[in-house]
């Protein structure tokens, strides 16, 4: 007998229809899956084969065939053993598939307990894409599956409950999380811009840099508290939406990364991976492409400590996504697109030994290599980082005598008007912040004052600034100007937006 | 019973042969040649067709008369049982189930120990 059961696959971010089918004939006993099953894929013969046998059901000893359809794309991972074992129970009569338009997923225990699988908000959204109405998940993947609105979730332990809600038996609804909700009392940040003693004129550009999305790279030397700061980006920046938060959490359960009992991301994402990071680790990619961390960092920060000593094909890989906000994979069969719209933090020593500049230490490195320390960052990567500030660092003395400043929640509230101001000014342009400005969106919606322009002109005779450069001056003036209230850039904006801008080891 | 091996495993065999018998097992063929194969017993039993191995042992130095059965062996009695299906169309009729069995004499003592297994491997 034939059975059919709907199920979906992932693809990078995306998923899509699989159809189950299951035929079971007396012959010479034997179980094959076809339609291009991974090695995982066909493993689950093992399993669901054990846990049939263990949930009280009869395996049959009869020829079996499973297909996995289109037969032509790469089926991978575990999730197909809940649907396989399912159509194997309907084909052989031991249940009844009663439910209509519905699809399952789940990886099998040895047991017949249903585990939870990767993407299931990724599954949900397809299914419920595509016309189905009900979804049979994981029971530990049930709440992230309920945020797909109309679709019916039903959440099954084990591989008898699945059989039980496939026969049409009503299960308790999954109670849909409101994602409203959710994000008004879970995005507090436990950490806080007013743990940072002084350093005022970083946390100035902090704000800065949050309220235009610009790159910022800092440099300190050790122990001058680059970390420290970097981790409270994402407290000044202003909470995720809704739609934002569910980008986000399809990302991390995709990858897996989404704990358990977690419907929804609502905390902005901060990624610090280590400098030893592979290319692919960082921009994604592998046989079967993975997100990398720039897309596990989408809409919140990204921060490389040690800058310079990441890998040079690594940090230029990030080139693509930090212009383009999204990375794009391609592979010979297909070509996957990972959003990674991002804000790059990034802090380094002043040079090899750390110490240059510093007030009470001295610098010992050799002046070759002091020449060679900067020049590991390529030009067009430096080009994208907008801002760049030297951190540093305290001694016990000055740190007792500076205040904490402000809270994150004061400096979000500005910068959430920063970000409206912009909104305003830039839908016309199709970005959402200065710092993605084209250039041509530079000349049409920023506009300079006469004394702004005078400034400007001076710069750039003097300090010899490139095009680009020069550019990159003017968006960060805007955001200046966007903080203030201003509807246009200021000489003073300019002013200060040129003090941010110095490569630190080109100086003294 | 230093006897001579393959009197040993014919002897099994009949060993076997009652032991099915005994369990309202109908043999619809012993020591059945195919192509160059031979399959040691086909059996009956209600909805049942099993294809049976029978395996003995008279000392533990090669292991248990289950493990002589190896993957390869398996392959080739569900080979076998492929073809002997297809020249044999009218042996399905009434069947919803198909097994390999293996049954494992154990002659270790006296009498021999008899060990049935169903559904003991299939073809994939």
């Amino acid at each position: 007998m034939l059975a059919r059961i709907e199920s979906e696959a992932l693809s990078g971010l995306d998923s899509h229809a699989v159809a189950v089918e299951a035929d079971v004939v007396a012959a010479a006993p034997a179980f094959t899956i076809v339609g291009l099953p991974d090695a995982a894929v066909q493993e689950s013969r093992e399993r669901v084969r054990t846990a049939i046998v263990n949930s009280h059901y009869e395996f049959p000893s009869r020829r079996i065939t499973v297909n996995l359809a289109p037969a032509d794309v790469r089926k991978e991972g575990p999730s197909f053993d809940l649907p396989i074992a399912l159509a194997l129970l309907v084909a052989t009569g031991q249940t009844r598939c009663r439910l209509a338009d519905a699809a399952a997923i789940g990886e099998l225990g040895l047991d017949g307990t249903i585990r939870s699988v990767a993407g299931v908000l990724a599954v949900a959204q397809s299914a419920y894409g595509r016309g189905l109405r009900a979804l049979l998940v994981p029971a530990a993947n049930a709440r992230e599956a309920a945020l797909v609105t109309g679709l019916r979730v039903l959440p099954a332990a084990t591989l008898r409950e699945a059989a039980a809600l496939m026969a049409g038996a009503g299960g308790p609804a999954v109670e849909c999380p409101d994602p409203e909700t959710l994000l008004d009392v879970e995005a507090a940040t436990d950490v806080d811009l007013s743990d940072v003693l002084g350093q005022g004129r970083i946390k100035r550009v902090l704000e800065v840099a949050v309220a235009g999305a610009h790159n910022l790279l800092m440099v300190g030397p050790p122990g001058s508290g680059k970390t420290m700061i970097a981790r409270r980006v994402p407290s000044i920046m202003p909470p995720l939406s809704v739609a934002e938060a569910i980008d986000v959490t399809r990302i991390y359960s995709v990858a897996g990364m989404l704990p358990p009992d977690v419907s929804l991301v609502v905390r902005r994402p901060f990624r610090a991976p280590h400098h030893t990071i592979s290319v692919a680790g960082l921009v994604g990619g592998g046989a079967s492409p993975r997100a990398g961390e720039v897309s596990l960092a989408h809409l919140g920060v990204l921060f490389l400590d040690e800058f310079p000593e990441f890998r040079h094909s690594a940090l230029e890989g990030l080139r693509q996504p930090l212009e383009d906000g999204e990375v794009t994979i391609s592979r010979a069969l297909t070509s996957l697109r990972f959003p990674a719209r991002i804000m790059l933090v990034a802090a380094m020593n002043p040079c090899a030994c750390g110490f240059r500049g510093d007030k009470t230490r001295a610098c010992c490195c050799p002046a070759h290599r002091l020449a060679q320390y900067g020049q590991r960052l390529s030009g067009p990567l430096l080009d994208r980082i907008d801002l760049r500030i030297d951190v540093p660092r305290l001694t016990p003395r000055d740190r007792r005598n500076q205040v904490s400043g402000e809270s994150s929640a004061v400096v979000r509230e500005r910068v959430k008007r920063a970000r409206a101001r912009q909104r305003e000014r830039l839908s016309g342009a199709g970005v959402s912040a200065n710092a993605h400005l084209s250039a041509r969106g530079l000349r049409e919606l920023c506009r300079l004052e006469s004394r702004a322009v005078a400034v400007l002109d001076r710069a750039y005779d003097e300090l010899r600034l490139s095009a680009r450069a020069c550019d990159r001056v003017i968006k960060v003036a805007q955001t200046i100007a966007d903080l203030e209230g201003s509807d246009t850039i200021q000489g003073g904006h300019v002013l200060e937006s040129l003090s941010y801008r110095e490569p630190p080891w080109s100086r003294r | 019973m230093r006897a001579d091996p393959h009197e040993f495993g014919r002897a099994a065999e009949r060993l076997a042969v009652a032991y099915l018998q005994q369990r309202a097992y109908r043999i619809v063929a012993v020591n059945q040649r195919v192509g160059r194969g031979e399959i040691d017993i086909i059996a009956r039993q209600a909805g049942v067709l099993a294809f049976i191995e029978v395996k003995a042992r008279r000392t533990r130095t090669c292991g248990t008369p289950e493990d002589a059965v190896t993957p390869r062996k398996r392959h080739q009695i569900a080979r076998l049982a492929t073809l002997w299906l297809g020249s044999h169309p009218r042996s399905l009729v009434g069947v919803s189930d198909v097994r390999f069995d293996i049954i494992a004499v154990d002659a270790l003592e006296r009498p021999p120990r008899i060990r049935h297994l169903r559904a003991a491997f299939d073809g994939s």
